[in-house]
């Protein structure tokens, strides 16, 4: 078992390093692709701790991706902040963000959660869109441009989305191994055997919500200052959100690195199909969903732990039909 | 008092967009996300043969009904039924991805132009006292109390029904009972499919529409079910009508911008002060 988890570890921070000069070799439209893909990436995985880990369907988890982008660009646009700044502001922002609305709304359970979670991200955004003065409304908001290179700044971005792409990992691996995650998973499985065990839910719930919030929020900033242009229709989403959901499923909730593999194969999927096939590529996205869900609802990563057979697919299919 | 009855005729709508999507959440826990956008079909079926052969929209209620009756029962039996008794998010996602599917073939036919259907009698009205009547949005308030009747008929008054609302109740018994709970599934979200189809044709004739307007009415949908309680009929209905009435007093009071504002934070307080929903549903 040892040698398994060295050799991982050894794959990992090849892999790792590969990314790091992969920048060298490939041109400007696969760095921007990679970038997003690294993006999503971390959208997934942050909606895992609350969603993979505690199993409460956070769909309006966007909304903190847009909390982060517009505190960046008010930020930077209002006050002359410096970009991280802002990006950091606006994470901590939306760590706060879920605190406050956590505490009411994680009491609620199963698709209730889920619906008010929608509500907030929709009640925000329409509050940015009605808010013109100050956030610009729905004519959107542009940023400062960075004062380099285009190239350079590209690259740039490529460099911090994979430097929050580890962060977000690593924030998951310590979570799935250290206490918090034990008691994020026994609330997945029973909350109330959970509770009766001696897990106080609340607090776990929201903290777990806040890290995740964190996270997006890191992001969203990142994303207003790449971008130079946000407007509430596009970090505001819930189409990311949703295939951030899908992403997850794909590659396994609950996992670790399932929500990586997951996004880096939908995202090139969708990538080659946007270009191919301009005309279907919804049609092919969603039949790609529900075959996902039928097929493998458990994810990829399951799939290869167990190494199950077809045969034993379908047979999983049978069982759990009506 | 026109604001009033301006609220109303709007419920009236909101409260046929949720009766079916509010039946199969409460029959079978799921959400239907594609309930949108079955909608958006219907209201495509009746611009189509308004268009093309010159038929009445009223007239087109029951073609619509049928095609989306169809989709509904082949939806669940062939793919839902395979993912219903996992979890609640695995259905969840799975309509998700049928509405893609769906929104595309509605895009392939129709492309992405705003439609409209407008009839001969679309801007008339009659007068009573000083208040403004349309025929048109009469004539929908009037089909959606139909409808609506219809269905509680079905679902009290029929052995199908019977077994749908006893299928709701607790699935293992139902099963037992010697009901084929799969066929009840299939012909439950039928059910809430065409209601989708007919919501679609009376909605044609008042606004225009898109292939992807579906996201607009789900979340209306989801807002009602929430006021409303669930999987009950009446409760959809108190629900549209509070909601219709709230959205456009709403508006009059702070401006039409902050109408899905007020509604988002109204479903939210809901959520959180009376989980149940405004009649308080008594079997979920």
């Amino acid at each position: 078992m040892e040698g398994k988890k060295q050799k991982l570890l050894i794959l990992g921070i090849i892999i790792g390093l590969g990314f790091m000069v992969l920048p060298l070799f490939i041109g400007g439209y696969w760095i921007r692709v990679l970038s997003s893909i690294f993006m999503y990436a971390i959208i997934t995985s942050a909606l895992n701790i609350i969603a993979g880990f505690a199993g409460y369907a956070a769909f309006g988890n966007i909304v903190f991706f847009g909390i982060g982008s517009y505190t960046t660009a008010l930020l930077m646009l209002r006050v002359g902040c410096p970009w991280w700044a802002g990006v950091i502001i606006g994470a901590i922002l939306a760590a706060i963000f879920a605190i406050l609305v956590g505490l009411p709304l994680l009491r609620l359970r199963g698709h209730y959660f889920a619906i008010a979670t929608l509500g907030i991200n929709r009640a925000v955004e329409q509050i940015v869109l009605d808010w013109g003065s100050f956030t610009g409304g729905g004519k959107g908001i542009t940023l400062p441009l960075p004062n380099m290179e285009i190239q350079n700044f590209y690259a740039m971005i490529y460099f911090i989305m994979f430097g929050l792409l580890i962060l977000t990992i690593l924030t998951n691996f310590l979570i799935a191994r250290g206490r918090l995650g034990y008691a994020l998973r026994a609330i997945r499985d029973n909350e109330d055997a959970a509770e009766a065990s001696g897990i106080f839910a609340p607090t776990c719930k929201v903290i777990a919500w806040a890290i995740s919030a964190f996270l997006t929020g890191l992001t969203g900033g990142v994303f207003a200052y790449w971008f130079s242009f946000i407007e509430p229709a596009m970090v505001f989403d819930i189409m990311i959100a949703v295939k951030a959901f899908v992403m997850m499923m794909l590659g396994g909730a609950g996992t670790v690195l399932g929500p990586v593999l997951g996004a880096f194969l939908l995202e090139l999927i969708s990538e080659t199909v946007w270009g191919q096939f301009l005309w279907i590529h919804m049609l092919i996205l969603g039949i790609i969903v529900i075959v996902v869900v039928i097929f493998i609802p458990r994810g990829l990563l399951e799939l290869f732990r167990r190494k199950i057979s077809l045969v034993a697919l379908i047979k999983n299919i049978k069982y759990q039909s009506v | 008092m026109q604001i009033l009855l301006n609220g109303i005729f709007l419920g009236a709508i909101y409260a046929n967009i949720a009766v079916g999507f509010s039946l199969a959440w409460g029959v079978m826990d799921v959400i239907n996300v594609a309930h949108g956008t079955m909608i958006v079909v219907g209201a495509f079926v009746t611009f189509f043969l308004f268009k093309y052969c010159g038929l009445d929209p009223f007239l087109s209620i029951p073609f619509s009904m049928f095609i989306l009756f169809l989709i509904g029962y082949y939806t669940q039996k062939y793919l839902l039924n395979f993912v219903v008794k996992v979890g609640i998010f695995l259905s969840l996602i799975l309509t998700f991805g049928l509405d893609l599917v769906l929104i595309n073939v509605v895009l392939l036919i129709f492309t992405g132009d705003y439609r409209s259907v407008t009839t001969a009698y679309s801007g008339t009205n009659f007068q009573l006292g000083n208040i403004i009547i349309p025929y048109i949005r009469l004539a929908i308030l009037g089909i959606c109390v139909l409808l609506t009747g219809l269905l509680q008929l079905f679902l009290t008054k029929t052995r199908t029904g019977n077994a749908i609302r006893a299928t709701s109740q607790n699935r293992q018994a139902a099963e037992i009972m010697g009901i084929d709970v799969a066929k009840i599934y299939s012909i439950t979200l039928a059910v809430s499919a065409a209601l989708a189809g007919a919501c679609g044709s009376l909605i044609s004739m008042v606004q225009s529409f898109t292939p992807f307007e579906g996201g607009y009415f789900i979340m209306k949908a989801f807002i009602i079910c929430i006021l409303g309680g669930l999987g009950n009929v009446y409760g959809a209905i108190i629900g549209g009508l509070v909601l219709g009435v709230v959205e456009t007093v709403g508006a009059t009071i702070f401006g039409t911008g902050f109408q899905e504002a007020i509604s988002a934070i109204i479903m939210i307080l809901v959520l959180i002060f009376m989980p149940k929903g405004i009649m308080g549903s008594k079997n979920k």
